[in-house]
């Protein structure tokens, strides 16, 4: 390699495009992820002066997972600023409100707090479902590995997996199976 | 006038003068009666020559904190983590400082994935408890029991 070309470094300060699937994804888990992409701290050139943060698009924010009751017991708290404008918001309300929001809110908490955080903030694109507009598909250039195995369900497994899937014991004849 | 000694004593001292100048030296670029009316002046001072004290240390303590940023931000990159590779390279007896494997993660990426790979075998020769899952797998390292 020629010395000129030793150091040759193109697209250093390039932005990738991350896509993350948050299906039966945890938000607050995730955010902790995601959160080192928007800021820029998962490359070596980082500093907090330098705008080096990667965009991030998550797909199925709508199939999110919480852990055990906190859908039920998750409160996002709202003031409008005046009188009495105090509103407390349960998770699985604010999740039917807006499927975005949640997963929003709980990457926001993770960026650390500061003037560009906003900014960071604004390179994270959520969608809903799994379609992306296509001028931002067409950026996507990397991958975000999901923070927790996503389980198969039952009914997707074929009836031939179903069948060759190691048995334990095999039921007497003369057992009762509803 | 000094024509008595009472008054002699009473009339402020010549070196005053050149006293209070350092000082308004100092907070010539200040706001208001900070700048030029002595007695806050060198309020405002003190508490500025505090906070100097104080960054002359935080500086240092945010340049580590940065390198260390950068290393470990290398070394997710690679699949390591800036654990295996700092004891790693301890164990090879590699005296590489935060500031230099920082600077060779950004200017040289290719020396810096060595040293990870090198901690990595080291690592995999004698194990520690919770490090060795992360290491990425040694490619192209040749050991011959020398590490």
């Amino acid at each position: 390699m020629s010395a000129t070309k030793r150091v040759q470094q193109w697209s250093t300060f390039s932005r990738m495009w991350y896509l993350y699937d948050a299906q039966w994804q945890d938000p607050f888990h995730s955010a902790k992820v995601l959160s080192p992409y928007l800021t820029g701290q998962n490359k070596p050139i980082y500093h907090p002066l330098n705008d080096c943060g990667d965009h991030v698009v998550v797909i199925n924010s709508q199939e999110i997972a919480l852990r055990g009751d906190e859908w039920k017991k998750r409160v996002y708290f709202h003031h409008t600023g005046y009188p009495r404008g105090a509103s407390w918001t349960l998770a699985w309300e604010l999740h039917q409100k807006d499927p975005k929001m949640i997963m929003r809110k709980a990457v926001f908490k993770a960026i650390t707090s500061n003037l560009v955080r906003r900014t960071c903030i604004e390179r994270l694109h959520i969608y809903p479902g799994s379609e992306i507009p296509e001028e931002i598909k067409s950026n996507l250039s990397g991958q975000i590995r999901p923070v927790m195995p996503v389980p198969k369900r039952l009914q997707e497994y074929s009836k031939e997996e179903i069948e060759n899937y190691p048995k334990v014991f095999d039921f007497p004849n003369d057992y009762i199976l509803r | 006038m000094l024509i008595t000694r009472v008054l002699f004593n009473r009339a402020p001292k010549a070196d005053n003068f050149w006293k209070r100048r350092r000082v308004f030296k100092l907070t010539a670029h200040y706001r208001g009666r900070k700048r030029n009316c002595y007695s806050i002046a060198i309020k405002y001072l003190h508490r500025a020559l505090v906070y100097v004290k104080k960054g002359r240390k935080l500086k240092k303590k945010d340049a580590i904190e940065l390198w260390q940023q950068r290393i470990s931000a290398g070394c997710r990159e690679l699949g390591s983590s800036y654990e295996a590779l700092v004891r790693g390279m301890a164990r090879c007896q590699i005296a590489l400082d935060k500031k230099t494997l920082a600077n060779l993660a950004i200017w040289e990426p290719r020396t810096f994935k060595s040293l990870t790979q090198i901690a990595a075998a080291k690592l995999r020769q004698e194990p520690i408890k919770g490090l060795n899952d992360i290491s990425p797998p040694p490619a192209g390292v040749i050991t011959r029991g020398m590490l």
